[in-house]
């Protein structure tokens, strides 16, 4: 579950400008990447927007990325998330989630993506399987916090539940979470 | 002001990527006083919420966004210095050139023919996980010797929907397979309710796949005894109580 020498080799390449490289990059973590971002703003263009977005300042940016600090797929999920939710905010519909439809004509479906290596394909179904274990009420205080940026004033409306409530589910829920996935971490490197 | 569970509380829903409004300056004075407890909870916090990130499903990009990128990309690395300029050496570059150009277009088609088989596999190994997944979740009910069963019968909405649960109070644990279930939008998911001393109570959320089925695994029951179950539509996350239409509900006997 450390990241493989060769996103550190990809990452050189790319801080040395080799496009080559950033296309690599690009074959295995775009399907991933496009899967959070659509997670967040849903389907149709906005996503892939994000992702062009992301992968330019990987192109940027490469020579910021310090791999002591995290696997590359840890710092590009950061990314994305973070311009996907700044989309989301800008949408500038105040505490209303936006209707987000699944089934977007010409959209293409999720899929597991070919050029996932297994370790990865493998990190992702530990991840997945950490944040199904939490309690539900946990887990959807994390999710409306991570997937739809909620303030804690926000998730309390959202869930009916004291604001007290919700700051007790967020640790809790983030505590178990780093728990469940503590046993796939090496010395000083963050599982990707 | 010295640590405290408050300060965690506000450092999970800043590792959470949640604005922390008028809390926020509390936080900042707090981590400016130099506590280490927390500067570590925090970079765990990140690490822990980029999980989030790592467990959503992939999604294939369309062909053309991986070229848009490409093609916007500035200065790159200069090409590599040509060789001497002998002409006798450019002949057999040129010659080297044509080999490999041959190659490349070779290498290309196995790459295709590869691209074209993993992914054959990745499908079949999907499955795979899938089924032995539905498998293993069903034998930790369906073996214990008090399990029982009660069939659910599509309501308001969906009239059509169908469903069954099967539950162990010993395993506090109910299973539910649901078929013929209408596609949400992204934003809400289905919830399942066990009624225990007369009221319902959230057993989970879950999503149906694109043929409208679902097999789902309950939380835990709260109480043993389980007298009813419904499933109802309900915003992404879940509610504490029933918000929306019922979509499922059992006849108990």
């Amino acid at each position: 579950m450390i990241p493989s020498e060769s996103d550190a080799v990809l990452m050189a390449r790319i801080e040395a400008r080799d496009a080559r490289a950033l296309g690599e990059l690009y074959d295995r973590y775009a399907p991933r990447l496009l899967g959070l971002a659509r997670r967040i703003l849903g389907g149709g263009g906005e996503a892939e927007e994000v992702v062009q977005e992301v992968f330019l300042f990987a192109w940027r940016s490469a020579a910021s990325y310090d791999g002591g600090r995290g696997a590359v797929l840890s710092w590009l999920l950061i990314a994305t998330r973070s311009r996907a939710i700044d989309r989301l905010r800008a949408r500038g519909a105040g505490s209303r989630p936006p209707l987000r439809p699944l089934e977007d004509a010409g959209d293409p479906p999720a899929v597991d993506d070919v050029e996932a290596s297994s370790a990865d394909r493998e990190w992702q179904a530990i991840c997945r399987s950490a944040v199904g274990e939490l309690p539900a009420e946990q887990r959807a205080v994390l999710e409306l916090a991570y997937f739809e940026g909620l303030t804690q004033q926000e998730i309390a409306e959202r869930t009916a539940t004291p604001l007290g409530t919700v700051k007790t589910r967020a640790r809790l829920g983030l505590m178990k979470l780093r728990e469940r996935l503590r046993p796939y971490r090496r010395s000083g490197t963050d599982a990707p | 002001m010295p640590h405290s569970e408050r300060h965690e509380e506000l450092v999970a829903l800043l590792a959470l990527g949640a604005p922390l409004g008028a809390d926020a300056a509390e936080l900042e004075r707090h981590r400016a006083e130099g506590c280490a407890v927390c500067e570590a909870l925090l970079a765990e916090g990140r690490e822990a919420a980029t999980a989030l990130g790592a467990s959503v499903a992939s999604t294939l990009p369309p062909p053309e966004l991986r070229e848009r990128i490409l093609g916007a990309l500035g200065p790159r690395r200069a090409s590599p210095p040509p060789a001497a300029p002998w002409r006798v050496f450019a002949a057999a570059a040129a010659l080297l050139l044509a080999a490999v150009v041959f190659d490349d277009a070779r290498l290309r088609r196995d790459r295709e023919e590869l691209r074209s088989r993993s992914a054959d596999l990745a499908g079949r190994l999907h499955d795979a996980e899938t089924a032995l997944a539905e498998r293993t979740l069903r034998a930790r009910v369906l073996e214990s010797d008090d399990m029982q069963m009660m069939r659910l019968g599509g309501s308001g909405p969906q009239s059509g929907a169908r469903g069954m649960v099967c539950w162990s109070a010993k395993a506090r644990r109910g299973i539910l397979m649901a078929g013929r279930l209408a596609p949400l939008p992204s934003d809400r998911q289905y919830e399942l309710w066990v009624f225990q001393n007369g009221k319902p109570v959230n057993a989970g959320v879950f999503d149906a796949d694109a043929s409208g089925r679902a097999v789902f695994e309950s939380a835990p029951f709260p109480e043993a005894e389980a007298q009813n179950f419904a499933v109802t539509v309900e915003p992404r996350g879940g509610m504490p109580s029933p918000t929306g239409p019922v979509v499922l509900v059992g006849a108990p006997a």
